[in-house]
């Protein structure tokens, strides 16, 4: 049975046998290749033609144009690099800075571990709505990088990771190759970062998969909101201009125009979700049985 | 009780990092409250800018030289006591405009929560029961394509459709300006019309979590021995799934109950705010337009104690569901 312990049999084909799996594959993969071989294939022109303003959806323009006569199908394709790059980014430093001090607050005991654990549970309940308002009102005149967005939105996802991996942290530490690599002097990071670490690996990885949807719905948020100075074809900024700038949802030839950009946020996101309960139930035999 | 007595304290000591966390976020927001009037009043007299403002910070009752520290003090200090702070924009006091908004954010938020934890049990549980079968099928894709719109879309795409297109829902308000407020069935009437909005984008997205756990958890309780037991002893299959199943799988839910209460006062703002709804979140809105950094500190105050408390009766119900917990 050699053959059949590789990665192919352990990851990719219980991936494509579970349907919700495989279907979030394709979604997500489609996606991926809009945002990566996309924007070679299909250009953009970004000078108005208002002539062609709020023209219906064509084969020339396959989800119609704007109202400055630019086509919305190019846009997404362009956007859906900054959309999908900015979810990934924030999405992996939330796994990270959770899992940092989730291991931390595992591991500490004391005083110590008391205050890491304020520290996340301040995190926890400052709701990230009106903090991201607030947020995107003093960067509103910033140019802000990929990363610093990022960062920002990745500040408002980690402390719930923090809190499960350092209920993990906790199970694992009182077992017994813990205690021997205590006596051994090992040091607090070894027993830290390739003890304890590479355990809940597996468990880290399914949550950067289920933290997507938030990480994606808090940037669209935020450029929705306002914090505008960023890649303008972002699929938040576009629904941002197409309900508040161009008055889309009051001329009934526009409808199309915030329809188009719904369609994909709302598609990618059902295509992340499916995925996440699909590895979720490959990962979790628990869960397999009730589907 | 010293396990209430010690979780206490920890809330305390956290409310009080949260609130200065929120305090210098607000602090640190560009912009000067009294820019907007320093222009009026330097266009009206004919007069600078500098001098205008100087004069708009008089009026407003700002001190531009106050330090931080100070301010940060005078904040702490007067919410030990029961007072949120002061509204340079609407001249008031935070606790005035606290007492006019929270009963329209709650009165939405309990109602938005009753209803969709009743329909999201009801519907969880039947998907649960048929699980396999077309129905069931459709209620899952449909709760989990309800999951994948984000909150503010869904506010968008309701007063788009239902104000904008059909014209059925008000615009804003929470009740028409030309009715005054009585304990008439007309008044009443025109409330829930109303509320109807902000109640939909409240609720909708909450029946399709509801649903969606209830069925999980229906799923896993049907799997357990004492269900087969049930059925061992001929218990009527109608009694087992409501006393049994249905309990079971519901516990654990009503506890979340709480919880889902307080992370709503800060996810209610996005709809308010969309919606014109003059609750906590509307104001909120407008204290960020109008850099009212009185009435934002105290408004988020008031967000983060809901949210801990509620946080604080969830884990209280969690020990007394769960006696697990407690022994912890």
């Amino acid at each position: 049975m050699k053959n059949k312990s590789g990665f192919f049999y352990n990851v990719i084909k219980p991936l494509t046998s579970n349907k919700k799996a495989l279907i979030g594959l394709i979604i997500t993969l489609f996606f991926i290749l809009m945002a990566t071989i996309g924007p070679l294939i299909i250009k953009l022109d970004m000078n108005s033609d208002f002539a062609n303003r709020y023209q219906k959806p064509s084969l020339k323009h396959l989800f119609g144009t704007d109202y400055f006569g630019i086509d919305i199908f190019a846009q997404i394709v362009h956007g859906s690099r900054s959309v999908i790059s900015l979810t990934l980014l924030a999405s992996f430093f939330a796994v990270t800075i959770g899992t940092v001090i989730g291991i931390l607050k595992g591991y500490l005991e004391g005083f110590l571990g008391k205050v890491v654990d304020a520290f996340i549970t301040v995190f926890l309940v400052i709701p990230s709505f009106p903090a991201l308002l607030i947020l995107a009102a003093i960067f509103s005149n910033t140019k802000l990088n990929a990363v610093e967005v990022a960062l920002i939105v990745a500040t408002w996802l980690w402390a719930p990771l923090a809190k499960q991996v350092s209920a993990q942290v906790l199970s694992i530490k009182s077992k017994e190759f813990i205690e021997s690599s205590k006596m051994l002097n090992m040091g607090l990071r070894y027993i830290l970062f390739s003890d304890i670490l590479p355990l809940i690996m597996p468990y880290i990885f399914v949550n950067f998969i289920t933290q997507l949807k938030g990480a994606m719905e808090f940037t669209i948020g935020l450029m929705f909101l306002g914090l505008a100075k960023f890649d303008s074809t972002h699929w938040g900024i576009m629904l941002n201009y197409s309900l508040y700038q161009a008055g889309a949802l009051y001329t009934p030839k526009g409808f199309h125009y915030p329809f188009f950009i719904i369609l994909n946020i709302v598609l990618l996101i059902y295509g992340g979700i499916l995925l996440a309960q699909g590895i979720e139930e490959v990962f979790n035999p628990k869960l397999r049985g009730h589907e | 009780m010293k396990y209430i007595l010690n979780k206490v304290v920890y809330l305390a000591l956290v409310l009080l990092l949260a609130l200065s966390g929120v305090f210098i976020m607000v602090n640190k927001m560009p912009g000067d409250p009294a820019y907007g009037l320093a222009v009026s009043i330097s266009q009206q007299r004919n007069m600078e800018i500098d001098k205008a403002l100087e004069i708009a910070h008089q009026m407003m009752g700002i001190n531009p030289n106050e330090s931080l520290i100070t301010r940060y003090i005078r904040f702490t200090t007067n919410l030990l006591k029961g007072n949120f702070g002061y509204s340079t924009y609407y001249q008031a006091s935070v606790n005035e405009i606290i007492a006019k908004a929270l009963p329209w954010t709650l009165f939405v938020i309990s109602l938005a929560t009753f209803i969709s934890f009743f329909v999201g049990i009801y519907l969880g549980a039947f998907s649960a029961q048929k699980r396999g079968k077309i129905i069931d099928i459709v209620i899952s894709a449909v709760s989990s394509i309800i999951q994948a719109i984000p909150p503010f879309v869904l506010a968008v795409l309701i007063l788009f459709v239902g104000a904008v297109q059909l014209k059925i829902i008000p615009l804003g308000g929470a009740y028409p300006i030309d009715v005054e407020p009585s304990f008439s069935i007309n008044f009443i009437i025109k409330v829930l019309h109303h509320a109807i909005g902000p109640l939909l984008a409240t609720a909708i997205p909450q029946i399709a979590a509801w649903t969606l756990a209830m069925r999980g958890n229906t799923s896993q309780v049907m799997e357990e021995d004492f269900i087969r037991f049930a059925q061992i002893r001929g218990l009527k299959d109608s009694t087992i799934a409501n006393k049994y199943i249905k309990n079971n799988a519901m516990l654990p839910l009503v506890a979340s109950l709480a919880i889902t209460i307080g992370y709503m006062l800060g996810g209610h703002t996005l709809v308010e705010a969309i919606f014109n709804y003059p609750g906590i979140g509307f104001y909120f809105g407008k204290a960020i337009a109008f850099r009212d950094f009185g009435l934002l500190t105290g408004l988020f105050s008031l967000i983060v104690i809901g949210v801990i408390i509620t946080t604080f009766i969830a884990e209280l119900l969690y020990a007394m569901i769960d006696p697990r917990v407690r022994l912890k």
